[in-house]
C-alpha cells in the first residue's frame, strides 16, 4: 500500500494546474462583485488551460501510470490533451463577446468550462474503469449546467434539462456496463484486463463482460452524440447559449473521441471482434443520419448538431477499423474536427444583427458582399466539412475510410462516402447562400478581438493544412503508438 | 523544381489581382497575364527534352504515410494539355480585361482565374493519383466560384450548385476509382502504374475501376447522363464559359481517359461504355443544341456534343482513333473558346444573346462577324478549316466500327450527329450575322476594341493554319500527344487536307446537306419538337434531390419529436437492443453451486416483488407508493441479514428508515395524486421495455451470481488484512475507516456540502416570492391532533434509549456490526423523530447544537486524524491501534481508526439534522396559522425573524429534555 501511495505528480501538472487555477478563481470570483469578476476571471482561465495545453505538450512521454494506476500519461494522453485544452480556450475566447451581449458573463460560465476541461484532461488518461467514469461525470456535469446558463430562457432550460436526465440516464448504463465489466472479470484496471483476456492468456472473453463492454460503449456513445443516442443534440446544441454550444461541439467530442480509443484500442483491443460490429453500426447510423437529418434544418445551430453526429460518425469510422492507422486516422479526425467546428461557430457567433444574434440559415445570404473575409472564412469551412480537397477535411476523411478500407470494412468506407456526399449538399447550401443569394442585412462587426482571433486562426489552418500536414500526422501516429502494451506498474483492481 | 513550379506559379499569383486591383485594372490584368506567360514559359523550357521523348519528372516528399506525393511529371499528352491550358488562358485574360465591366470586381475575377488555371495545370502534370485528385476538385472548387462570379443573376447560383454536386460526386468515384487502381498496380505513381497494363486489366477489380474512373470522367466531361450540369453553368461570364466550358475544364475528363488509355483501353466494356456514351451524347446534345436559342446554350451543347466526339474516340481503342481524338482536343478548344468569344461580344454589345433577336449582324460588326463564321465553318467540318480534318478522321474510324451486332448502326449514328452539328453550326451563322439588320436590337452593337477581338483573331488564325497546314503547325505536338497516350502504338500518319475521295469524305457531304435541309426546315422542326414529350435531365436531378429532401424530413421527424419521454424510449431501447444482442446465448448458468433457500426467504422475496409490483401499480398515490417502497427496502435489509451481513443490513435498515422520513417530509409539498398524462399506448411501450429491461438485469445478474470471478478479486485481500492491518475484525468498517479511508473522508466532504447546498436551496424558500406562495399554501383541514399524546411521549422516552443505542453501536463497529456511519443515522433518526412528533418549533427551541458546526466538526477531526499519521512518519490516514485496560469495563481495544470514525459520526448526524430539520422546518411554515399547539409543551417564540407564529411567550423548558438534546 505505501508504494502505490507515493506520488509522482509530474505528469499530472497539467492537470494540477487546472485544480489549482479553477479553485483560486472560484475564491476570486465569490470575493468580487459579479461582473466584474468575469473580467477577470474569463482571462486567466483562458490563460491556465494555455499554461496546461504547453505543460502536456511539453511533459515527457514516456508511458506513466499513476494514482494508483488509475491515471496514464503517454503520447497519446498528451495529445488529446493538448487539443483539447485549447480546444476549450479557443471556445471561450469565441464566446467573450457573446457572453456579454447576451447578459451571461457571469464568472462562473468561465469557472465550468474549466472544470470540465479537466474533466476531459482526466478522461483522455483514464486507465481504470474507475477513472473513465469519475473523469467523464466531471466533464460532464458542468456542460449540464452551461448548457442551461441563459435561465430566463424557456429553451435554454429545457435543453439544461434534456441535457441532464439523458445524460445520466447514459451515465446509468455506462456505470452499469462497468459493473458487469467487474462483476464478470473481478477487475476495474484496463492493465489488468489487457493482460488476462489479451491473446494467449488461457480466460476466453466472459460473454456477460463483453455485454458491460457494449453498455460502456453505448454510454460512451452518448456523450460523443452518436446515433442512436444523439437524440439530444439537437435540442441542446439549439437551446443552449450559442457560446456554450461551441464549446460543446468542439473539445468534449475530441475528449470522448480520445477517451473510446483508449477503451477500446488500449484494454479492449484484443476483444476487437467481440466491439466492432457495434462500433461500425454506431458510426455507420451516425454518418447516413447526421446527413439526411441535415439536410432539412433551418436553424444553423441544429444544423452544426447533425452535422457533429455526422463527424463523429466519420470518427468512429477510424476506431471501428481496430487497427493503429485505425486510431491515428481518428485522431487525426478529430484534430481537424476540432479547428473546423470553432471556425464554424466562430462564423455563427458572428451572425448578430440590430443587438441580437440570429440563428438561420437564411440569415447569411448574400455574407460574401457585405463581408467578404467573413464569408470567406464561412467558405473555407463548409467545403472543409463537405470533405473538398484541398481543405483539411478531406483529409480527415480519406484516412479514416483508408484506414476501414485496410481494416476490410469496405461496406462502412463506401457508406461513408456516400454519406458525405449528401453531408455536403447542406454545407454547399450554406456556401450557396453565402456567395449567390441577395444580400440580406449585413451582420453588425464582431465585437471581440477573440472572436477574429479563433476564426481566422481556425481558417488558416484548415486552409493552409494542405501545405504541411506532416507535422499533425507525426503527432497522432506518435500517439497511437502508444497505446501499445501498458507500462508495468503494479496493477489496481 | 520546375514542373512543380508550373503549377504553383498560378496559385502563388493569384494573391497578386485582388492586391493589384486599386492600382488599375490594367496593371491587374497585366500582372495576371505575367504570371500566365511565365508559367507557359517554364512549360516552353522544357519543350525539347519532352520532344525528345523524355518524361521529365519532379517529386518532393508531402505526406509519405499516406501514400501522397507531391510528385509531377511532363510526357507529351501532359505537355499537349498544359500548353493549352496556358495559352489559352493568355488569351481569355487580354479578353476579360475588356469584357469585364467597370462596376465587375476585376481583382477577385482573376484570382479566382488563376486559381483555376493552377489546378487545371496541376491535374495534368500529377504523377501521383492522389495530387490529381486534389487539383481535380480544385477545378470543381475554383469553377464553382467562377460560375457564381455573377452573383446577381438567379440561375448563376443553381448552376453553381449543380455543377458542384455533380462533378464533386464525380470526383469522389474517381478518387475511389484511382484507390483502387494505384492498389491493383502497386503504386500511387502514375508513371508506374501506367506500365502495368496487364495487372490491371486482369484483375478481379478492372470494372468496378473502370466504373469508377469512368463516372469521374464523364461527369467531369459532361457525357451523358451527366450532360445537364454544363449548359446551366453558363451563366457564368463568357470568359468564364471559353476557358472552363469549352477549352480546358470539360476536357478534363477526356484528359483522364486519355491518361489511362494504355492500362484501361482495348477491353469490351471499355468499348462498349466509352464508345457508345460518346456516340449517344455526340448525338443528343447535337439535336439539342439546334434548338437552342441562347447563344450560350447553343454552344454549350454544341461543346457536349463534340465532347461526346473526343470520348466515342478514345472508346475505340485504336491507335488512330487515338490520335484523331487528341487533333480535335486541340481543334475544338480553338474553334469553340473563338465562338464562345464572339458569343460573348455579341452579349456584350448588343446586350442580348437570344438568336431570336438577333441577325444581319455581320453588317454592323464585319470583324468579329468574319471570325465568327470562320470558327462556325470550321465546326460544322467545313474544308480547309480544321475541324474538317478531324471530324474526317472521326468518321473514318466510325465507318469500321462494328457496334450493336452491325456495322451500319455506328457510322449512322456518326453521321447523323454530324448533320446536326453542321445545322446548329449553321444557325449560329444564318441567325445571328446574316441576314437583313434589324431596328430592335436591345442596344446597337459595332466591333469592340481590339483587346476583345484580338484574342478570337488569334484563336481563328489557329483553325485556318492548322487546315492547311495541318502536318507542318500541328502534326509533331499532336503525334507526340497521341504517342503518350498509346504508349507507342500510335500510328505514323501524317495530317494533311487531302486525302482523296474516300467513303468519310462521301459522309461528310451527306451530312453537310442534311444539315443544310435541317436548318431550312427549322420552323416546322421546332413545332415538332415542342409537341414531343422530352426528358428534362436538369428537372430530374432536382426531383431526385428533392425526394432525399422529402424522405430525409420525414425519418427525421419520426425519430426526432421534442418530447424527452420519447428520447428517453429511444435511448433505453437502443441499450436493450445491443444489450440483448451480445448477450443472447452467451448468458446463462455459471457453475458456482447455490445456496439452499429456506421457505421463509422465499416468501420474504415474493413480498419484495409484490411491493415492487405495487410500487408500479399505486404510483399515482405518492403516499402509498411511498410506503410501499419502504417494504422493499426492509425487505432488502432482511435479505442482507438472510445472508449474514449484518453491516450491510443496519446501514440498508437506517438508510431506509432517513430517506423514507425525508421523502415522507417532501410529500408535503407535492399534491397527492400525481397526474395522469400518457395515452395507454405509451404506457404500454412503457411497460414492455421496462419488463424487457428488467429480465435482461436479472439474466445478467443470474450469470454474475452463479459464476466465479475470472481474476482473484480484492476481497480475499480485505478478508486477510482487516485485523493484522487494520486491527478490526469487522471487515466492512476497516475497509471503511483505513482500507478506504481516503474515499470516506471524501465522501463525508461530499455529503458535507450536499447538506449545505440543500440548506441553501431551501433557505431561498423563506425569501422572495416563494414565501409568498408558502404562505398561501392551501391546506386541507387537518385532525385536531396533529401531534398525537401517544407518539409525543413515546418519542421522549425513546429518545435516551436511542442515543444509548446509538453510541453503543459507535464503539463496538470495529469489531462487530456497527460504526460511526450507522450510528450516526441511528442517532439522527432519534432526534428527527422528536421533530416530526412534537413539531418543528417545539424540537427547534431546545436545541443547542449547530448543525453547520457539527458538520465541520466532523470533517475535523476526520482530517485531523488522517494528518495525525505524519506525525508519526507515517502516510496520511495510516491506521494505529492499542489494547488499554479501563477500570469496570475491561480489556477495550482503542484505534486511531475510531477516532476518525468519529468525523464520520460527527458529519452524518450534523447533515442528517440539517437537511431533515430544514425539510421539517418548510413543512412548519406552511402549517396552519391555527394549527393546535402542542398537547404537552407549549409552543416557544421561534428565533428567526420572519417566523410567523407569534403566539405564546417562551416558557420555560425542561432541564432534563435539553440535555438530551
Amino acid at each position: 500500500m505505501p508504494a502505490s501511495l507515493h506520488l509522482d505528480l509530474v505528469p499530472l501538472l497539467p492537470e494540477l494546474v487546472l485544480t489549482v487555477a479553477a479553485l483560486l478563481l472560484l475564491v476570486l470570483g465569490a470575493a468580487r462583485e459579479r461582473v466584474r469578476a468575469a473580467g477577470i476571471v474569463a482571462p486567466l482561465t483562458v490563460l491556465a488551460l494555455l499554461v496546461a495545453a504547453a505543460l502536456a505538450g511539453v511533459l515527457d512521454r514516456t508511458p506513466q501510470t499513476l494514482l494508483g494506476g488509475h491515471f496514464r500519461f503517454d503520447a497519446m494522453a498528451a495529445f488529446l490533451k493538448v487539443l483539447v485544452f485549447l480546444g476549450v480556450a479557443a471556445s471561450l475566447l469565441l464566446g467573450s463577446s457573446y457572453v456579454e451581449d447576451e447578459r451571461i458573463d457571469r464568472f462562473e460560465l468561465p469557472l465550468l468550462a474549466l472544470f470540465s476541461a479537466l474533466g476531459m484532461g482526466l478522461m483522455v488518461s483514464a486507465e481504470s474503469l474507475l477513472g473513465l467514469y469519475m473523469a467523464l461525470e466531471l466533464q460532464s456535469l458542468p456542460l449540464y449546467v452551461m448548457a442551461a446558463f441563459q435561465r430566463d430562457q424557456l429553451r435554454s432550460t429545457e435543453a439544461g434539462l434534456k441535457y441532464f436526465v439523458l445524460g445520466a440516464l447514459a451515465s446509468g448504463m455506462l456505470l452499469y456496463g462497468c459493473s458487469l465489466i467487474y462483476g464478470f472479470t473481478g477487475t476495474l484496471s484496463f492493465t489488468t484486463l489487457a493482460q488476462s483476456f489479451g491473446p494467449g492468456s488461457p480466460a476466453g472473453v466472459p460473454t456477460g463482460a463483453v455485454v458491460g463492454l457494449v453498455f460502456v460503449i453505448a454510454g460512451l456513445a452518448f456523450k460523443l452524440a452518436a446515433v442512436p443516442f444523439h437524440m439530444w443534440t439537437p435540442d441542446v446544441y439549439e437551446g443552449a447559449p450559442t457560446s456554450v454550444t461551441a464549446f460543446l461541439a468542439a473539445a468534449p467530442k475530441v475528449a470522448a473521441v480520445g477517451l473510446t480509443l483508449r477503451l477500446l484500442m488500449g484494454p479492449m483491443a484484443d476483444w476487437v471482434g467481440q466491439w466492432q460490429q457495434v462500433v461500425a453500426l454506431v458510426a455507420l447510423a451516425s454518418m447516413v443520419l447526421g446527413a439526411l437529418a441535415g439536410l432539412v434544418q433551418t436553424n444553423i445551430k441544429r444544423l452544426m448538431a447533425y452535422s457533429g453526429i455526422a463527424n463523429v460518425g466519420f470518427a468512429l469510422v477510424g476506431v471501428a477499423a481496430g487497427t493503429r492507422e485505425g486510431v491515428e486516422a481518428a485522431l487525426v479526425y478529430v484534430a481537424i474536427y476540432l479547428a473546423m467546428t470553432l471556425g464554424a461557430f466562430g462564423c455563427i457567433l458572428a451572425m448578430r444583427r440590430q443587438g441580437t444574434y440570429v440563428e438561420r440559415i437564411d440569415e447569411l445570404a448574400g455574407l460574401s458582399t457585405r463581408q467578404p473575409l467573413l464569408a470567406a472564412a464561412l467558405a473555407i469551412f463548409m467545403f472543409s466539412l463537405a470533405g473538398i480537397p484541398p481543405l483539411a477535411g478531406f483529409f480527415g476523411k480519406y484516412f479514416v475510410f483508408f484506414a476501414a478500407v485496410k481494416a476490410g470494412l469496405v461496406w462502412l468506407a463506401i457508406a461513408g462516402v456516400l454519406a458525405s456526399v449528401v453531408a455536403a449538399y447542406y454545407y454547399l447550401r450554406i456556401v450557396k447562400l453565402a456567395y449567390f443569394d441577395p444580400p440580406a442585412e449585413p451582420f453588425e462587426p464582431p465585437s471581440g478581438p477573440g472572436l477574429r482571433l479563433v476564426t481566422g486562426l481556425a481558417a488558416i489552418l484548415v486552409a493552409g493544412f494542405v501545405v504541411l500536414p506532416g507535422p499533425l500526422f507525426d503527432a497522432a501516429a506518435g500517439a497511437a503508438a502508444s497505446l501499445g502494451p501498458p507500462a508495468p506498474t503494479a496493477p489496481v483492481r | 523544381m520546375n514542373l512543380a513550379l508550373i503549377a504553383l506559379l498560378p496559385f502563388l499569383g493569384a494573391v497578386l489581382p485582388p492586391l493589384l486591383i486599386r492600382s488599375g485594372r490594367n496593371v491587374c490584368a497585366l500582372a495576371t497575364g505575367a504570371v500566365t506567360a511565365l508559367a507557359l514559359a517554364l512549360l516552353l523550357v522544357q519543350a525539347p527534352a519532352v520532344f525528345r521523348g523524355e518524361v521529365v519528372r519532379a517529386s518532393f516528399p508531402w505526406l509519405p504515410q499516406a501514400g501522397l506525393e507531391a510528385s509531377f511529371f511532363l510526357d507529351g499528352f501532359g505537355f499537349f494539355f498544359a500548353f493549352l491550358i496556358l495559352a489559352i488562358g493568355l488569351l481569355i485574360v487580354t479578353y476579360a480585361r475588356f469584357y469585364l465591366s467597370r462596376e465587375d470586381p476585376m481583382g477577385r475575377f482573376y484570382a479566382f482565374l488563376l486559381l483555376f488555371q493552377g489546378a487545371m495545370v496541376g491535374i495534368v502534370l500529377s504523377d501521383n493519383v492522389l495530387l490529381l485528385v486534389i487539383f481535380w476538385e480544385l477545378t470543381s472548387l475554383s469553377s464553382f466560384l467562377l460560375i457564381g462570379y455573377w452573383r446577381h443573376l438567379p440561375e448563376g447560383r443553381q448552376g453553381a450548385r449543380m455543377a458542384l454536386v455533380v462533378t464533386g460526386a464525380g470526383g469522389l468515384a474517381l478518387l475511389a476509382g484511382l484507390l483502387l487502381l494505384a492498389q491493383v498496380a502497386g503504386s500511387y505513381e502514375l508513371t508506374t502504374i501506367l506500365t502495368r497494363a496487364e495487372a490491371v486489366k486482369g484483375s478481379e477489380l478492372y470494372l468496378p475501376i473502370l466504373l469508377l474512373v469512368l463516372a469521374g470522367a464523364f461527369t467531369k466531361s459532361a457525357q451523358f447522363p451527366f450532360h445537364f450540369w454544363l449548359p446551366h453553368a453558363m451563366a457564368a461570364p463568357t470568359p468564364v464559359s471559353a476557358y472552363l466550358h469549352s477549352a480546358t475544364m470539360v476536357k478534363a475528363g477526356l484528359f483522364l481517359m486519355g491518361r489511362l488509355w494504355p492500362v484501361l483501353s482495348g477491353t469490351e466494356a471499355w468499348f462498349l461504355i466509352v464508345a457508345g456514351t460518346g456516340l449517344l451524347t455526340m448525338l443528343i446534345a447535337a439535336w439539342i443544341a439546334i434548338f437552342k436559342d441562347d447563344l450560350k446554350a447553343l454552344l454549350a451543347f454544341s461543346t457536349v456534343s463534340h465532347l461526346g466526339l473526343v470520348t466515342m474516340l478514345l472508346g475505340l481503342g485504336t491507335g488512330t482513333a487515338a490520335l484523331a481524338a487528341v487533333f480535335h482536343v486541340l481543334n475544338h478548344a480553338s474553334f469553340k473558346a473563338a465562338l464562345f468569344m464572339t458569343a460573348g461580344i455579341v452579349d456584350h454589345e448588343a446586350h442580348t444573346r437570344d438568336a431570336r433577336r438577333l441577325g444581319g449582324l455581320l453588317h454592323l460588326m464585319p470583324i468579329t462577324g468574319t471570325l465568327a463564321i470562320l470558327a462556325s465553318l470550321s465546326m460544322a467540318g467545313i474544308p480547309p478549316l480544321n475541324g474538317f480534318l478531324s471530324k474526317e478522321l472521326m468518321l473514318e474510324e466510325a465507318l469500321h466500327t462494328e457496334w450493336g451486332g452491325t456495322g451500319r448502326l455506328f457510322p449512322i449514328l456518326a453521321v447523323l450527329a454530324a448533320t446536326c452539328s453542321v445545322a446548329y453550326s449553321f444557325r449560329y451563322v444564318t441567325h445571328v450575322f446574316l441576314g437583313p439588320v434589324r431596328d430592335d436590337y436591345p442596344h446597337r452593337p459595332h466591333d469592340p476594341p481590339a483587346g476583345m477581338w484580338l484574342p478570337v483573331a488569334l484563336l481563328v488564325a489557329a483553325v485556318v493554319l492548322i487546315g492547311i497546314l495541318a502536318e507542318p503547325v500541328a502534326g509533331p505536338l499532336v503525334r507526340l500527344a497521341a504517342e503518350a497516350v498509346t504508349a507507342g502504338a500510335a500510328p505514323e500518319a501524317t495530317l494533311k487536307l487531302w486525302h482523296g475521295v474516300t467513303p468519310a469524305l462521301v459522309a461528310s457531304g451527306v451530312a453537310l446537306f442534311a444539315g443544310l435541309v435541317l436548318l431550312a426546315a427549322f420552323g416546322p422542326i421546332v413545332r415538332l419538337r415542342e409537341a414531343l414529350w422530352r426528358p428534362e435531365a436538369k428537372r430530374m436531378f432536382e426531383a431526385t434531390v428533392e425526394a432525399v429532401a422529402t424522405g430525409a424530413r420525414a425519418v427525421s421527424e419520426a425519430i426526432h419529436d421534442e418530447r424527452l419521454q420519447r428520447m428517453v424510449a429511444w435511448t433505453l431501447a437502443a441499450i436493450l437492443a445491443v444489450g440483448l444482442v451480445t448477450g443472447w446465448g452467451g448468458i446463462g448458468t455459471g457453475e458456482r453451486p447455490g445456496l439452499p433457500v429456506a421457505p421463509l426467504g422465499l416468501l420474504l422475496w415474493a413480498g419484495a416483488i409484490a411491493a415492487a409490483l405495487a410500487v408500479a401499480l399505486f404510483h399515482h398515490q405518492r403516499l402509498l407508493a411511498l410506503i410501499v417502497t419502504s417494504v422493499v427496502g426492509l425487505i432488502v435489509s432482511l435479505t442482507f441479514v438472510w445472508f449474514s451481513a449484518p453491516d450491510l443490513a443496519l446501514t440498508q435498515l437506517s438508510v431506509e428508515i432517513v430517506t423514507t422520513v425525508l421523502l415522507l417530509l417532501a410529500l408535503n409539498y407535492l399534491p397527492r395524486e400525481s397526474p395522469r398524462e400518457s395515452t395507454p399506448a405509451r404506457r404500454g411501450r412503457d411497460v414492455a421495455i421496462a419488463a424487457v429491461a428488467g429480465l435482461g438485469v436479472t439474466g445478467l445478474l443470474w450469470a454474475i451470481l452463479t459464476s466465479d470471478f475470472a481474476i482473484p478479486t480484492i476481497s480475499t485481500y480485505h478478508l486477510a488484512e482487516s485485523k493484522p492491518g487494520g486491527g478490526g475484525t469487522n471487515v466492512v468498517n476497516v475497509i471503511l475507516v483505513d482500507f478506504r479511508g481516503y474515499d470516506t473522508l471524501g465522501e463525508i466532504i461530499v455529503l458535507g456540502i450536499a447538506a449545505l447546498a440543500i440548506f441553501a436551496v431551501l433557505d431561498s424558500t423563506f425569501r422572495g416570492t416563494a414565501v409568498q406562495r408558502l404562505r398561501t399554501w392551501s391546506h386541507e383541514p387537518e385532525a385536531a391532533d396533529r401531534h398525537p399524546m401517544m407518539l409525543v411521549v413515546a418519542t421522549r422516552i425513546m429518545l435516551p434509549l436511542a442515543l444509548m443505542v446509538g453510541i453503543y453501536i459507535f464503539f463496538r463497529g470495529h469489531n462487530q456490526p456497527g460504526g460511526g456511519f450507522i450510528a450516526g443515522l441511528v442517532v439522527g433518526v432519534a432526534l428527527i423523530v422528536q421533530y416530526m412528533a412534537s413539531g418543528w418549533a417545539w424540537a427547534r427551541a431546545r436545541t443547542r447544537i449547530d448543525y453547520h458546526a457539527l458538520i465541520g466538526f466532523g470533517v475535523f477531526v476526520a482530517t485531523a486524524t488522517g494528518v495525525g499519521s505524519w506525525l508519526f512518519d507515517r502516510p496520511f490516514l495510516t491506521s494505529n491501534y492499542g489494547y488499554f485496560h479501563v477500570p469496570l469495563l475491561g480489556e477495550v481495544e482503542l484505534a486511531t481508526a475510531m477516532l476518525f470514525d468519529l468525523g464520520v459520526f460527527s458529519t452524518v448526524v450534523g447533515v442528517v439534522m440539517l437537511v431533515l430539520a430544514n425539510m421539517a422546518r418548510v413543512a412548519a411554515r406552511a402549517e396552519p396559522q391555527t394549527g393546535v399547539p402542542t398537547a404537552m409543551d407549549s409552543v416557544p417564540e421561534p428565533r428567526l425573524a420572519d417566523e410567523r407564529i407569534t403566539t405564546t411567550a417562551p416558557v420555560p423548558v425542561p432541564e432534563r429534555t435539553r440535555q438530551e438534546a
